[in-house]
């Protein structure tokens, strides 16, 4: 059965090639919502709104999910509002980067 | 909501040339530095100027130009008016940039020539860059700003540099030392400083991770520098000495205000790991706040020396570390962007910083320092010797630079 663990865990296969971590890590998944007919929103956010690498990120995040066998479709959906910061990431993270 | 798509990344064989041959030029210009005879110079020598050329021209707005290809849709938040037209800027500036260091070494005549051949990839630039900001619908942020003032700045420079060149070959009669200042400051203080000055605030925070900090500092500097640029640029044409002055402090003030910023970015940043990044910013500030003293002390001593030294410390030790630190940052993305972003999720992928050679982008480092800080003190002490060790530092850490360059281009 679908649940949000298997979401999470699908995207965190997804590493920020820059720092070297999964988005799951960095704290930047804020919310995963398993609608009717397996239909999944992922509200997320990234580390700067200028990323260069934003579209694709999205993109790998959607395909990311779309490869748990149970979900039909996938929609992320980015947000800047809470705008992200290194006290949302986890304590691996944080101790990796000396924050 | 903005993103980058393939649409907008241009292509890594555009770009990859600005950067091959902007950093070959970082080497040509430390090579051509052993040919100064510091104990005899001033710095309306024609050989300095020459040398001026070559690495303002050749390296810095080589690279900044091919930088501007990758960071013009994600600054501008838009794709290119016409990408393709980078692909005839670097052999326009390339050619140029030799032409006018020929001029100024052996042939005047040669000037406007090569005068125009850097004008015409300036132009080239400018109006790609101008009509993609046309593009623009959204409320314009700091950086979009600065990168329109700096464009502005670089006509105006170019338009001052052309003139300066019919001057210097005798084809029209003009003050050179007064317009000189003018083309000087409307090019280095108008555009390669405003330029970084925008380009930090995307770029620093975003390697950084920097967050929730106050941007007041760089805006005062932003306003602090346009109007001391325009400022010695209105003297320049007026014969206005007072007026140079005033520009003089306010741009003084407004490098302070970007030094405090920069401070300020490193305060607020999550990821503290003192990389090769890291390492070559914390060296191009140290040469900017050096440079500040020897200005002071020049107030005092009016000793001409301190003007060359601060001059070798702006351009090889701000300019070069800003730009090559960045190097470091740009390329292994734009090769990863090309050559490794199609295989995510399909097989395992390098991240950036494995991209790297450690120990030799650690060389690199170590021996353009000692390279900038040695042949400032041989300037300073008017030592040709000690200089000429400065610049064999800085050849080698040219050659580490270069072999960096050719090891991430070709990382697979």
């Amino acid at each position: 059965m679908l649940n949000e663990e298997k979401v999470y865990e699908a995207i965190s296969t997804v590493i920020d090639p820059e720092v070297g971590f999964n988005l799951v890590e960095m704290g930047l998944i804020y919310k995963v919502e398993i609608k009717d007919s397996n239909h999944v929103i992922v509200t997320m956010t990234l580390s700067t709104q200028a990323c260069p690498l934003h579209q694709m990120i999205v993109q790998w995040v959607k395909e990311a999910c779309e490869r748990v066998e149970e979900v039909s479709e996938c929609e992320v959906n980015v947000v800047w509002e809470p705008a992200w910061n290194i006290t949302m990431a986890n304590e691996n993270v944080k101790k990796a980067l000396g924050a | 909501m903005f993103a980058i798509n393939r649409d907008f990344a241009p292509p890594f064989k555009l770009i990859a040339p600005y950067f091959i041959i902007g950093v070959l030029f970082y080497l040509l210009s430390s090579l051509f530095a052993f040919s100064l005879d510091i104990s005899s110079i001033g710095y309306m020598d024609p050989s300095v100027i020459a040398w001026v050329h070559i690495f303002l021209l050749g390296f810095i707005m080589m690279i900044i130009f091919g930088a501007m290809a990758q960071l013009v849709p994600v600054v501008l938040e838009n794709g290119h008016f016409a990408v393709d037209l980078y692909y005839i800027i670097w052999p326009l500036l390339l050619f140029g940039t030799l032409m006018m260091a020929y001029g100024f070494i052996f042939s005047p005549l040669a000037l406007p020539f090569g005068g125009l051949t850097v004008l015409i990839a300036m132009l080239t630039f400018l109006f790609d860059t101008f009509m993609t900001i046309r593009k623009i619908e959204k409320k314009l942020n700091f950086t979009m700003v600065s990168v329109i003032i700096a464009n502005i700045f670089l006509l105006l420079g170019v338009v001052f540099g052309i003139v300066l060149a019919l001057g210097y070959s005798g084809m029209i009669s003009i003050n050179l030392a007064d317009l000189l200042k003018g083309h000087v400051y409307l090019v280095v203080m108008g555009y390669i400083v405003t330029t970084i000055f925008g380009l930090s605030m995307v770029l620093i925070p975003m390697f950084g991770l920097s967050h929730h900090f106050s941007w007041r500092p760089i805006k005062t500097a932003l306003v602090l520098m346009s109007i001391g640029v325009l400022s010695v640029a209105i003297s320049s044409l007026f014969d206005l000495l007072a007026l140079s002055y005033f520009g003089y402090l306010l741009s003084a003030l407004s490098l302070l205000l970007y030094v405090f910023q920069m401070f300020v970015l490193y305060k607020t940043r999550a990821r503290k790991e003192h990389d090769v990044y890291a390492k070559s910013l914390y060296i191009s500030l140290t040469s900017l706040v050096s440079s500040f003293l020897l200005c002071i002390l020049y107030l005092f001593s009016k000793n001409e020396a301190m003007i060359l030294v601060t001059g070798w410390l702006i351009f090889t030790g701000f300019f070069g570390f800003i730009i090559t630190g960045h190097l470091y940052k740009i390329v292994p993305f734009l090769v990863w962007f090309e050559r490794f972003s199609p295989l995510v999720g399909k097989e395992k992928v390098p991240m950036l910083a494995n991209m790297i050679p450690i120990k030799s982008a650690n060389s690199q480092v170590l021996f353009s320092a000692l390279g900038v800080f040695i042949g400032a003190y041989g300037l300073f002490l008017s030592n040709n010797n000690l200089f000429k060790v400065g610049v064999l530092f800085l050849c080698v850490g040219g050659i580490f630079l270069l072999r960096n360059l050719i090891y991430i281009i070709r990382f697979k």
